[in-house]
């Protein structure tokens, strides 16, 4: 039986709460009276997880079944969301692994020779092909990637990108020539929060820097209330008509997966539990890991949570019409993370986890750390911001981990040079962005290396420009004070720390709500 | 040193927010949600073998009585009805702390004391190995299901192999030191195994450990506790009214607990024995009145008043 998620209210009888900060996390006692929003429990997942991707690809919403769209001589073209989804890394099979094969075994049956498989990557990094091979699994990255036709998706090649035309209201559409041009392009997502999948896997997934920067700057973020909400999302809004110019020039199969909220395999699933239900075990699980990681080197606590894998349990398989699908995959993602919320408050608690969509297998940056608790944790609402206009924002993260050079060189100049100058999304998103974007050694990191693209730390910020217009403060507890200072926010030593220097923003007694997060969950703020 | 320190308060942060010892708790928001308590109910049958009395009786001389002594004053009365009847019979108590099993066990003579167990909830005190050891083997416990409203078989057995049974029929401890309304269920044992209930009432406990106290109070806090007549129940008398006389004696020795034999008993005929279950003030009134520790000795004239 799954409980559903619920908010408590912190009293006499409620034990200290665990906040995530980075490559850690404390026990926190929150001042009495402080709601705390819990996720829903894992809901029940698919038994027969083969028999329900079977069971899609042949009874299809709002389309043919696959096997008719399937003819010999034809140029099939099998896109894929790329690591960033889902967080934590799925433990093998990945799931979109064990779709494609299903797809790839009904493309045999049909006799297509010309398959190609894309990761839809836009303007993240290139996945090593060890990334690669656990997304799609051995098999079909033995039948594929020695022949060049599994690759990462490059934004950057001009030869291999399509411009479709432009949407009504001036946005141009350019995506992968090999997806536009051919007779199927058949899309396998996994939809782990509700801001993705829909139009954006292909309109975001497979495009250019030329039409990403219609929605991905400060003005649509601004006005993407919130993006996990796609009817009140400006940015969803421009990827929608650039989704529907697409289904014009292309013929569209899109098969998205949901998975429960089975974040923390054991023994890390302390980590997700009540923490009035700890048992023995998980209390000392708990000790252990803390005074453990409190002995480790930066970088073995770094290995010790990223080689971390999730034991996902698939929800549902839906495939299909992109806008239909997404409809009823939607329904699952909601069923699994919506919790009611009465009201809104002074002040919102965010810990920040290690891992965000963008330093897998990497380092949670300083950039990355804001985009996180701004950008998604912020942004999790459904209706209004957990936290009122004007107040503040209390984030986890000590801000300390540092750049890779290898994954975000773009970002270090961001940091060193941009944030020197000024924070405000709109003024830097002006002054610096076209800049960055179109800067040679980037692009040839981005396209050669493994390194973001150029734009990328411009695009972090935008994700967090909704909450910097809309809070009157944010403070990051635990945080290095020279970085905080960087990124325009303040630094305090103890949550006690935060609301003293919160008081001159929201008073001496604000209310406070600390957002239970991972495992996700989406605020339904009423 | 840093490390050491921080080890240090990381333990105790959790030893206090997880009540390291006791009970723990959910907070009140949080009790809807709470999912059904385990249906585990670990058997304990060993624990009235020879070898497992052998045990008790060096736990419960060599450790626990020490132990309750030097914590709490007991004066017990009544206990020559005991002489009167023969093995085994049910004790019907009232209930308001941990403290009312140590008290009736430790006041009972040696030989009845070896051969009485204790029914305990089975979802409090039968949930984990370790709590089903540790009270059986301390305090004969046997668990019954409080939750369906009826016992399980197994206490019939064990007043059938001749063990007499203590009973708390409130089903739980009372939050405020009153009595509250007696369950069926040491009443339907009697009237099903043809089995005496002596009724028992104790003052002192809640005021010297009440509901979430873990140990008692300091300064020797005064118990006291009376045996009463034993009761049978009458040919076809229900098991209602048999409950409701079993509760009428209990009230009616805390009366003579509090005041004396002769004037309880005229108070009973009259029909106006006291309500145990107190008076209907404030609950802090209530509270207030339970937490006064009982006299010892109330017909004792003071030279210094």
């Amino acid at each position: 039986m799954t409980r559903p998620g619920f908010v408590l209210e912190v009293d006499d009888r409620t034990p200290p709460l665990l906040v995530h900060e980075g490559l850690g996390f404390r026990l926190e006692e929150f001042p009495l009276g402080t709601r705390v929003v819990y996720p829903p429990e894992p809901i029940p997942s698919l038994r027969d997880v083969d028999e329900a991707i079977l069971d899609a690809l042949l009874h299809p919403v709002d389309a043919e079944p696959l096997p008719t769209l399937l003819k010999p001589g034809m140029r099939l073209t099998i896109a894929f969301d790329d690591l960033s989804l889902p967080l934590p890394t799925m433990r093998a099979p990945d799931i979109r692994g064990r779709i494609i094969e299903h797809v790839l075994e009904l493309a045999a049956r049909a006799g297509v020779d010309d398959v190609e498989l894309i990761a839809a990557n836009a303007l993240h990094r290139r996945m090593t092909e060890g990334e690669l091979r656990h997304i799609v699994g051995e098999r079909v990255f033995r039948s594929f990637f020695p022949q060049g036709a599994l690759s990462n998706f490059d934004a950057e090649d001009r030869a291999n990108l399509a411009h479709l035309g432009v949407t009504e209201k001036g946005e141009d559409v350019e995506i992968s020539k090999r997806a536009a041009e051919s007779d199927l392009l058949v899309y396998v997502n996994v939809n782990l929060v509700a801001m993705d999948g829909g139009h954006k896997s292909v309109g975001i997934g497979l495009a250019s820097y030329r039409s990403l920067r219609h929605h991905h700057n400060a003005r649509t973020m601004v006005h993407s209330r919130s993006f996990m909400d796609h009817e009140h999302s400006a940015m969803h809004s421009s990827a929608w008509r650039m989704g529907r110019l697409i289904k014009e020039h292309v013929k569209v199969f899109q098969i998205e997966t949901t998975l429960d909220n089975n974040v923390f395999p054991r023994p890390y699933d302390f980590l997700m539990k009540r923490e009035w239900e700890w048992s023995i075990r998980d209390q000392a699980s708990m000790l252990a890991m803390r005074r453990g990681l409190a002995l480790l080197p930066q970088k073995m606590r770094h290995r010790r949570f990223h080689d971390l894998r999730s034991a996902y349990g698939v929800t549902g398989v839906n495939a299909g019409e992109v806008e239909a699908v997404h409809e009823r995959t939607l329904r699952k993602v909601h069923q699994q993370q919506r919790v009611e919320v009465d009201g809104q408050t002074d002040v919102a608690v965010f810990g920040v986890p290690y891992l965000g969509p963008y330093n897998v297998n990497s380092w949670m940056n300083p950039i990355l750390a804001t985009c996180m608790g701004l950008g998604y944790y912020f942004n999790s609402y459904l209706g209004r911001p957990v936290v009122r206009p004007g107040g503040v924002a209390i984030l986890y993260h000590p801000l300390d981990e540092g750049f890779s050079t290898l994954h975000h060189p773009s970002y270090v100049d961001f940091y060193e040079e941009v944030l020197a100058e000024s924070t405000d999304p709109a003024v830097i998103g002006e002054k610096f962005e076209q800049q960055f974007a179109t800067d040679p050694w980037y692009i040839h990191l981005y396209r050669t290396s493994h390194a973001y693209h150029g734009v990328h730390p411009f695009y972090m910020w935008y994700w967090a420009a909704h909450a910097m217009d809309h809070l009157g403060d944010v403070i990051w507890v635990g945080a290095d004070r020279a970085a905080a200072a960087r990124l325009g926010f303040r630094a305090a030593s103890t949550l006690r720390d935060a609301l003293e220097i919160a008081s001159s923003t929201v008073g001496t007694s604000p209310s406070i709500t600390y957002l239970r997060n991972p495992p996700h969950l989406l605020a339904d703020v009423r | 040193m840093g490390f050491l320190k921080d080890t240090v308060a990381d333990v105790r942060q959790v030893k206090d927010g997880w009540r390291w010892g006791r009970r723990p708790q959910v907070p009140r928001s949080a009790e809807p949600f709470v999912p059904p308590a385990s249906q585990n109910v670990y058997p304990n049958d060993w624990s009235r073998t020879p070898a497992a009395m052998l045990a008790r009786e060096v736990v419960q001389k060599v450790g626990l009585e020490p132990v309750f002594r030097s914590q709490v004053r007991v004066r017990a009365e009544g206990l020559d009805v005991l002489d009167r009847v023969a093995g085994p019979v049910i004790f019907a108590a009232n209930h308001a702390s941990h403290l009312d099993t140590p008290l009736i066990l430790l006041s009972l003579p040696d030989a009845w004391r070896r051969r009485t167990a204790v029914a305990a909830a089975a979802d409090y005190f039968f949930d984990t190995w370790w709590r089903a050891v540790g009270s059986s083997l301390v305090f004969n416990t046997m668990p019954i299901d409080r939750r369906g409203g009826s016992l399980s078989t197994t206490p019939g057995e064990v007043l059938a192999d001749g063990w007499s049974l203590v009973i708390f029929p409130e089903g739980t401890r009372s939050k405020d030191g009153w009595m509250r309304t007696f369950r069926m269920g040491a009443a339907y044992l009697a009237v099903e195994h043809g089995v005496p209930v002596v009724p028992v009432a104790h003052r002192g406990t809640f005021a010297a450990m009440p509901k979430g106290a873990a140990w008692p109070t300091r300064g020797r806090p005064q118990l006291t506790i009376r045996y009463g007549e034993p009761l049978a129940p009458a040919d076809g008398e229900s098991v209602r009214d048999f409950a409701r006389r079993v509760r009428g004696a209990v009230a009616r020795l805390l009366d003579e607990d509090q005041t004396d034999w002769y004037s309880s008993l005229l108070r009973a005929a009259s029909d106006a024995t006291p309500d145990p279950a107190g008076p209907d003030v404030a609950q802090w009134r209530r509270v207030w009145e339970s937490t006064q520790a009982p006299d010892a000795d109330p017909g004792r004239i003071r030279a210094w008043r």
